[in-house]
């Protein structure tokens, strides 16, 4: 039994050594036939965008040992015409072919020996490194350490302003206490008494003045119709309306931290009277590939397969009784989408940013200077304006006013 | 004396509670009238109740079976005026786009212009600024070529307009998006971004 064990024993250690030097040889080997540096700006060039010099898939296979699981002659040969080596039925090239969803590798005609040694070259590099890599580890994690204290730092914001409130009380009660003092005009009284005792007294001497209890009646009468006026102003405008949309789109994330224009999605806004809402198609643009599993991205699958809408519920709504186009303002007018709808690309949830009243409407075209520049449509209209007016030509001088624009 | 502090105290609890009266993010708010909001008409990306003559109850219609969308029917260009019609290579006859098709856009600065400006909505989040593959969806996205590599340095006019068309690889069919016109100059641009 012992010795058994021994045996098995020095044959794995036996085995590593062989494994080890086999390794070494092989990447000196390499080393000695290949240019790392070249093979490096080779692959960031042209193989990167589908292959990993590590082990892991991005379109095609990573690339790790590639040197161990195909010969030289065989990588030249496949490189330089990956379809003809398929055709050619060579066994291996069919297989990966198939397994890879009969994807064609784009071929690269100008590389011969000396490129795709480079690279290998590069690939033994990028792997032997990899063992450097966990002490850049430490990094990361210090950086999560930030975050934690970010909220620290709030809580202790909200631990002040208490303390200024509570100071900002004891100053009020003590205001109080001295005018009610002044107003009984007796120095002192209730000195003896407890401290609610002295309110109460203080309280009950400012109220008996009239004139301050006049002022607080009609202050308090102001504030209520201001109030109400400010609410009957409020009916009909969705400013701040934010509703839950069926599926919990970010645009903070498509249109903030990707940068993806708003036009790609939206492609009516530059054409049309809408901006138009994107069909799935164009989620499946992206989404075809990125994230399939996740639930919110499911809902546009099963909307494809069920062949049903998806129904957004609609943010910015103008009454019927007003037009609006957003071409004219946007392809024409050259509007920013955020300067009517805001930061958009800070949103989670879409939310309405501005008031769209006509009063909104109307102080814009006020304010707009017509872009006028190189277009000879407006060469005759800027003559004319000039002759009467030494100001810029606004969208209100060129009929940004009337009531039959937008209202018909 | 009771009564002025009664009316005190009611005042107060009348502003707190229509200064509180705030509404929540998922509540339109009041309108009046809806009707007026509402429109009878029908309009795009509206619809409030079932419609009753559609078999689906969706007030927008799709288009006639075999309908053909013709976006850039008699499309004028500066002096030349091309009629850009249906295309209709299939999307596995990469090689016969890149051998038959032509772009009839001409190759000006304005041209040029518009074509940037168009590279910047359609490509750029994953194509990059430079066309160097690397824009900030393309981290994510994984597979997008750098045009200046050796295998894209040759793309012809045909290639370009196909594969925004129809895609490739792993990259999906953008034409729905970007009209025959748009596609052309598009691949002006391309062209630039491929010397540099």
């Amino acid at each position: 039994m012992k010795s058994s064990l021994f045996f098995k024993k020095m044959r794995n250690i036996s085995r590593l050594l062989v494994v080890a030097m086999l390794t070494t040889v092989g990447f000196s080997a390499v080393a000695q036939d290949g240019d790392a540096a070249n093979g490096e700006s080779l692959f960031n060039n042209n193989c990167k965008a589908c292959h990993s010099a590590k082990d892991e898939v991005v379109v095609g296979p990573g690339l790790k040992d590639i040197q161990k699981r195909r010969d030289l002659a065989w990588l030249v040969k496949w490189v330089k015409n990956p379809n003809g080596v398929i055709q050619s039925g060579d066994e291996y090239a069919v297989a990966l072919y198939n397994k890879f969803n009969k994807a064609q590798m784009t071929a690269f005609p100008a590389f011969g020996e000396t490129e795709v040694k480079d690279i290998v070259a590069y690939i033994e590099k990028a792997n032997t490194a990899v063992a450097a890599a966990p002490a850049a580890a430490g990094a990361t994690a210090a950086a999560g350490g930030v975050a934690a204290e970010s909220s620290d730092l709030f809580t202790y914001i909200l631990v002040a302003l208490l303390l200024v409130m509570l100071l900002v009380l004891g100053v009020l009660l003590a205001i109080v206490s001295i005018l009610s003092k002044a107003v009984s005009g007796e120095v002192g009284a209730g000195d003896g008494g407890s401290f609610g005792d002295k309110l109460r007294n203080g309280l009950v001497a400012m109220s008996k003045n009239s004139a301050i209890r006049s002022a607080t009646v009609w202050f308090f009468v102001l504030m209520v119709t201001k109030a109400t006026l400010d609410g009957l102003y409020g009916v009909g405008i969705q400013q701040g309306y934010a509703p839950k949309q069926p599926i919990a789109f970010s645009h903070k994330l498509h249109a903030g931290q990707y940068k993806i224009d708003c036009n790609y999605c939206h492609t009516g806004v530059n054409r049309g009277k809408s901006a138009t809402i994107p069909s799935a198609n164009i989620c499946m643009n992206c989404h075809g590939v990125i994230k399939k599993e996740s639930p919110e991205i499911q809902k546009i699958y099963s909307a494809i397969e069920e062949n049903k809408p998806i129904q957004w519920v609609r943010v910015h709504n103008l009454p019927d009784l007003a037009y609006f186009n957003h071409a004219q303002h946007v392809n024409v007018g050259g509007l920013q989408c955020q300067q009517c709808h805001g930061e958009i690309q800070t949103m989670e949830v879409v939310q309405q940013r501005s008031t769209l009243t006509m009063g909104w409407c109307i102080d814009c075209h006020r304010k707009t200077d017509v872009n006028t520049k190189e277009n000879a449509y407006y060469d005759k209209l800027v003559q004319l304006h000039a002759e009467k007016s030494d100001k810029p030509l606004k969208v209100a001088d060129i009929g940004g006013l009337e009531c039959s624009k937008c209202h018909y | 004396m009771k009564k002025i502090n009664t009316l005190i105290a009611g005042t107060f609890a009348v502003v707190a509670a229509l200064s509180s009266c705030q509404r929540g993010h998922d509540d339109a708010g009041l309108e009046y009238a809806p009707n007026m909001y509402n429109s009878v008409g029908y309009e795009p990306y509206t619809q409030i109740e079932k419609n009753p003559i559609n078999a689906d109850g969706k007030n927008m219609r799709e288009p006639v079976a075999g309908t053909v969308s013709r976006r850039n029917y008699k499309t004028q260009f500066d002096s030349s005026s091309v009629d850009l019609m249906i295309y209709h290579i299939g999307k596995d006859e990469l090689a016969t786009a890149e051998a038959v098709l032509k772009n009839p856009v001409p190759n000006t600065a304005k041209t040029l212009a518009e074509g940037k400006a168009l590279y910047g909505r359609y490509c750029q989040h994953c194509h990059g600024e430079t066309g160097a593959g690397d824009g900030p969806v393309a981290d994510m996205y994984k597979g997008v070529p750098n045009y200046k590599a050796d295998a894209y340095l040759n793309m012809n006019d045909g290639h370009i307009f196909h594969v925004i068309t129809h895609g490739k690889g792993r990259m999906w069919a953008h034409g729905s998006q970007v009209t025959p016109e748009e596609r052309w100059k598009i691949a002006h641009y391309i062209h630039k971004l491929q010397k540099g």
